[in-house]
């Protein structure tokens, strides 16, 4: 593998470099610190050296060309045979490159710091047309100027791979001069063309790949992201904690938004999705029985009132709880909500003076959900974990709703438990007989 | 203990660092014979002499580079830069010559040196005598920058900076070095890079610098009659950054203001809300708010000028919306 000689940088804001002469022609022997050309910049004309022993088997750029940096101008070969044009190095090894007529490269150059295409305004040369360096080949016009271009080889022109009236990006192949008269020299247009590679200037490859590929990613990526809220049902705004807890305690944010809670949601909020009802299974919801039963007048608050007068039961709710639960026939705890406050009872069969506090936490046999003081007037709850009894206000009296799942009590049971339980509502007395 | 201004402690700072050390010396404007524009020397060149207390020309670029000089072959100094909007005076010296010289020597060269200046609004100064640019330097690689916010916080931080081998800048607040603080009477020092919390709270943390710790604790006063628990924090230097104790805070309250007088683009409360921002995310419950100074040059009229600082009360209605959890800048 010959050594490669590029264009050096000798600047900071260096895009390209006059090479000014030559101090080895193909063939000669050279070391690598002798001097192998010069080159002139915006700032300063430096001698460069070769950087390998060895031969020079082929100058690229000829004495007067600018030429990109990092192009390559020469070859250094271990002997002093040429390189054969089938072996030239990888920027010309391109899908096009087999197309192309084998010669000096013509590049797009770069004529501002923050170019990235120039476009091409006429083409002074046409194909097949014998061209010297100094001649113009073409004019380029950036967003600043527009500018004569020399052709930097002495030859034929043998391909023009862009026409005038297209832009090209800086450091892309746009012209091939060869040696000798091509046979069959070639015209192509960017567009139609099949892609040119770059030349081997590292900034060219990246202008190059510019004009299609972020409409490509945006394409790839925007389709995904369109879909994602889709499924959420609408982008939900909540804090980044909120999301984690929720995530981490398997609350599901979209009730939230489905219940109308006002966003953004923050932790707080997170309280008032865990007072959501459940959201009963669809399967439980088929399999679940809901008897109701009106009463025309209620005679509980009486009886309680009685109660706690003659009989010392001053606890209304334990009460309550007792009616429920002599309604079920058996030792049952019994949860009563009432006002926003819940509480647990032990039932046992028997007066009501066996009635007592039961912890929090054990499962209910039978929940007991006071209404009556609110504005609700119909329930469908759904089954929950035991049968629920609902009381909801009636003008003067008294609905009561029993929902169960079909598991807890059967059809006749749940009927049982409603009409003795209404019936104890409706005459407390008749439960005491 | 005694109460002391922020002049004296750091006066007291100066002087028993150069009794300790004499390579210690300190140079600039006025510091010596005309006397020191906020009696922060007095006394100094009695004490230790004009070759201690050098008097320079109004020339900043140059007694900078003779001190970043002097730096280098082994003498410690504090350079006294009358207003903190001079920096850009004195960039060269500072950023390219103090901040670099360790690392592009290859640890050969030391610049032990310390920038005395300033910040601060509301002292009808103007535009060009107003600034608070702290910033500017603390996005420099190889400086450190300390921002006390009390008279007992400047003298601790002042001793560690001289003491340290690197460049410190510190800027004292300008409107602070009459007030009075309780300072011991014997040495400490404060380290650099730990975060003092002022107040403890659990609702909502206020990170505030220099002079803003003082707008954050009255802040955190409004916030506590109203039943809201605020957290006072004060990174003492913004170069190193107690980026831990900020981050644990965040993560406790899950809330949080970043307060500082610099202008609040591209600035100090940026980086902070940032760096809460990207390793503190799924621990907020609000958005990191910044309060700055406003992105104008400091007014010379006083109602402006008063506007255009971060409050107690500013701080105190932007912590009600958080914790309320208001909507905030979202659509």
């Amino acid at each position: 593998m010959p050594h490669e000689v590029i264009m050096p940088a000798l600047g900071m804001a260096q895009d390209t470099g006059l090479i000014v002469a030559w101090h080895k022609s193909p063939g000669d022997a050279v070391a690598a610190d002798d001097v192998l050309f010069e080159v002139e910049t915006d700032k300063a004309t430096m001698e460069v050296p070769a950087g390998a022993d060895g031969f020079v088997t082929q100058i690229r750029a000829q004495a007067g060309s600018e030429v990109p940096v990092g192009d390559v101008i020469a070859l250094i070969g271990e002997s002093r045979e040429a390189v054969p044009a089938d072996e030239k190095p990888a920027d010309d090894a391109t899908p096009a490159a087999a197309d192309l007529p084998a010669g000096n490269n013509v590049i797009l150059p770069a004529l501002g710091m923050a170019q990235d295409t120039g476009l091409i305004v006429a083409w002074h040369k046409a194909p097949g047309d014998a061209v010297a360096a100094g001649d113009i080949l073409f004019e380029v016009e950036t967003d600043k100027s527009t500018m004569e271009v020399e052709a930097g080889f002495d030859g034929f022109v043998a391909a023009l791979l862009a026409e005038a009236g297209e832009e090209a990006p800086v450091g892309e192949t746009i012209a091939v001069i060869t040696a000798t008269k091509p046979e069959k020299p070639v015209k192509a247009s960017r567009a139609g063309a099949p892609a040119v590679a770059p030349a081997s200037a590292p900034q060219a490859s990246a202008p190059a790949a510019k004009p299609s590929a972020p409409k490509l990613a945006k394409a790839a990526t925007s389709a995904p992201k369109a879909a994602a809220p889709a499924a959420a049902g609408g982008r939900i705004l909540a804090s980044p904690k909120a999301r984690r807890i929720a995530l981490q305690q398997g609350l599901d944010l979209n009730r939230l938004a489905e219940a109308g809670h006002p966003q953004p949601y923050h932790v707080a909020d997170l309280e008032a999705l865990k007072s959501l009802p459940e959201k009963a299974p669809q399967i439980a919801q088929a399999a679940s029985r809901r008897l109701t039963a009106d009463l025309p007048s209620e005679g509980f608050a009486e009886f309680a009132a009685w109660a706690a007068e003659a009989g010392g039961l001053k606890d209304a709710v334990a009460l309550l709880a007792g009616f429920a639960g002599a309604s079920l026939g058996r030792d049952a705890i019994v949860v009563v909500e009432s006002l926003g406050v819940t509480r647990a009872f032990s039932v046992p069969m028997g007066t009501f003076g066996n009635i007592a506090p039961a912890d929090p936490a054990s499962a209910p046999d039978l929940i007991l959900r006071d209404l009556r003081m609110s504005r609700i007037n119909t329930v469908t709850l759904g089954a929950e974990g035991a049968p629920s009894l609902t009381l909801t206000q009636a003008g003067e009296g008294l609905a009561i709703t029993l929902e169960c799942a079909s598991h807890h009590l059967t059809a006749t049971e749940a009927v049982s438990l409603l009409s003795n339980f209404a019936g104890r509502m409706e005459q407390p007395l008749r439960h005491l007989l | 203990m005694r109460n002391i201004t922020l002049s004296q402690a750091v006066n007291e700072a100066l002087a028993e660092e150069m009794r300790r050390d004499e390579r210690v010396f300190i140079i600039g404007e006025d510091v010596a014979e005309a006397g020191t524009p906020f009696k922060v020397l007095s006394g100094l060149v009695e004490e230790f002499g004009t070759s201690r207390v050098v008097d320079t020309p109004i020339a900043e670029p140059g007694f900078m580079g003779i001190a970043v000089g002097a730096a280098m072959t082994g003498s410690r100094p504090v350079v006294d830069l009358m207003f903190g909007d001079f920096i850009y005076l004195i960039m060269d010296q500072l950023c390219n010559q103090a901040a670099k010289t360790h690392y592009m020597s290859g640890g050969k060269l030391n610049v032990p040196l310390v920038l005395r200046t300033n910040l601060g609004a509301t002292r009808r100064s103007a535009a060009q005598h107003s600034q608070s640019l702290h910033a500017l330097v603390a996005h420099i690689p190889g400086l450190k920058v300390a921002l006390p916010s009390s008279a007992y916080e400047a003298k601790g931080l002042m001793k560690t900076a001289i003491r340290d081998n690197n460049p410190v800048v510190i800027f004292e607040d300008k409107l602070m070095y009459n007030d009075k603080a309780p300072v011991p009477e014997e040495e400490y020092l404060i380290p650099f890079g730990k975060a003092n919390v002022k107040r403890s709270g659990s609702d909502i943390t206020l990170i505030g610098t220099s002079s803003m710790v003082q707008v954050c604790e009255k802040a955190a006063e409004i916030l506590a009659s109203e039943g809201i628990d605020a957290e006072v924090i004060d990174p003492r230097t913004i170069v190193p950054l107690d980026e831990e104790a900020l981050l644990k805070s965040a993560k406790k309250t899950s809330r949080v203001i970043v307060v500082d007088e610099g202008h609040q683009s591209f600035g100090i409360t940026g980086e902070i809300a940032s760096r809460i921002n990207e390793k503190a995310f799924y621990h907020l419950d609000a958005p990191v708010l910044r309060m700055g100074a406003m992105d104008v040059p400091v007014p010379f009229s006083p109602a402006l000028e008063d506007i255009t600082v971060p409050t107690p009360e500013g701080v105190a209605e932007s912590a009600r919306r958080l914790v309320a959890g208001e909507m905030i800048h979202a659509a």
